[in-house]
């Protein structure tokens, strides 16, 4: 959830053309990333 | 994209650059908006509330401490945070004023101040601003003596605004201050587009209130504000309670009438506690916002016929301009009428104009990127020149 809002943040700073130079991929990456690993857990805890 | 029934996701901010006047400010940090998340729940701040119960003594989360981080930033001695800068005005109206009392206010001052003058019975006298639509403190004091002579008596309460809503100007506050201390005059110093945005010291500016707005300009949500006094003022307009009931015999501890016991809770506090440590960094760098905002007068001041109507060169990137003879001009032939700019910059992932308008407006360039300022510039130069208005 978290992450989705630094994503949504990044969004912002971007807007209107949403080109990211190479420091904001690398954030949206690290997040994307982490929203994957959390997207995991729950669904390994919540459909067990 | 609905995020509840009938409610349309907002994405504003996410798809355009924001120049709405009001809002730049706001606009919630990515800690903000976290914290209102996990404090959505009504009463979510008053999980750990223990005696004396009152929300500025709250440890957990860390109400009490960012009390007094507050104050400590605002170099003033109690702080209370309130529902709006508008809670902050009619807190410190009903303390100082009773029916037929003069007021202080200028012709630039917000109506909210008007209306606390009006709820407590006060009287509005206006400072007159200068042709450069700035007040002074020569017009302070003719005023004071204006009232004095129709009322027989000074004014109860001042309110001066550091910067105004209407053309984003600078006041002389801290010279104000000084003639109405000489009078023995209250002074409220309504920072409403200054607390958050560019640093504020109230000891310096020798003022009794400084009242600030959350969601105007400290990055929270609404309705958000502060009130800060200095310590002789706090005794009066946060006096606690002492009313008994008849029956019950009951009594409210320290509860403040002003502030109607607590004041907010849940995601308007939280939301504005998260976004404070990146507001004390944001406000040192006001020489950036100053510069993204040159970057874009220079542009709209290129195209012929626009006027710029606040103070110039800017101090505060709340800008009012006159383009009745530039973008208006194409208004008068254009199919889409005065709606044309507005839908042109709309094409240019911009917003926050009021659509139609095309004669006198405001925008405003806080909080953006050097690159979405130039990207603005760019914008306001290509819709000129694609309606044939000549750019010097």
């Amino acid at each position: 959830m978290y992450s989705l809002t630094d994503l949504r943040v990044i969004l912002r700073e971007t807007a209107p053309s949403h080109e990211l130079d190479t420091e904001k991929r690398a954030q949206a990456q690290r997040l994307l990333e982490n929203l994957e690993r959390q997207v995991a857990s729950l669904k390994q805890e919540m459909l067990r | 994209m609905r995020c509840a029934n009938g409610i349309e996701a907002r994405q504003v901010n996410e798809i355009f650059i924001n120049i709405d006047p009001i809002q730049a400010g706001g606009r919630l940090t990515a800690d903000a908006m976290k914290a209102v998340i996990a404090y959505g729940d009504g009463y979510s701040v008053c999980d750990n509330c223990r005696k004396p119960n009152r929300l500025d003594y709250i440890s957990k989360p860390p109400i009490a401490e960012f009390h007094r981080d507050l104050a400590a930033w605002l170099n003033m001695d109690t702080v209370r945070t309130v529902p709006g800068a508008r809670r902050g005005f009619q807190a410190v109206s009903h303390t100082y004023v009773r029916k037929g009392d003069p007021v202080l206010l200028t012709s630039l001052s917000h109506y909210t101040e008007f209306l606390a003058v009006e709820e407590a019975g006060g009287i509005p006298r206006e400072i007159v601003a200068d042709a450069d639509h700035r007040v002074t403190a020569d017009a302070t004091a003719m005023k004071i003596e204006e009232v004095k002579r129709e009322f027989g008596r000074v004014p109860v309460l001042a309110f001066i605004d550091h910067v105004d809503y209407q053309y984003g100007n600078m006041h002389d506050v801290k010279a104000i201050a000084k003639v109405t201390r000489q009078y023995d005059i209250p002074i409220l110093y309504n920072g409403a587009y200054t607390v958050g945005i560019l640093p504020v010291d109230g000891k310096d500016l020798g003022v009794d209130f400084v009242v600030g707005s959350g969601h105007k300009s400290m990055a929270a949500p609404a309705p958000s504000g502060v009130l800060a006094t200095t310590k002789e003022r706090a005794t009066e307009v946060f006096r606690t309670t002492s009313i008994v009931g008849d029956v019950t015999q009951r009594k409210f501890g320290i509860k403040e009438p002003e502030m109607m016991g607590c004041t907010l809770m849940g995601a308007t506090l939280v939301g504005l506690m998260a976004s404070f440590p990146h507001v004390k960094e944001r406000v040192k760098r006001f020489d950036r916002e100053l510069e993204n905002n040159r970057i874009v007068m220079e542009a709209l001041l290129s195209i012929e016929g626009t006027k710029v109507l606040s103070e110039y060169p800017r101090r505060h990137t709340l800008t009012r301009v006159d383009t009745l003879a530039s973008f208006d001009k194409v208004a008068e032939s254009h199919k889409k009428r005065g709606f044309y700019l507005a839908s042109a910059l709309e094409d240019n992932g911009i917003t926050g104009v009021i659509p139609g308008a095309t004669k006198i407006w405001k925008f405003n360039t806080y909080g953006m990127t050097a690159k979405q300022a130039k990207h603005l510039a760019d914008a306001f130069v290509a819709i000129a020149r694609e309606n044939g208005l000549p750019v010097t």
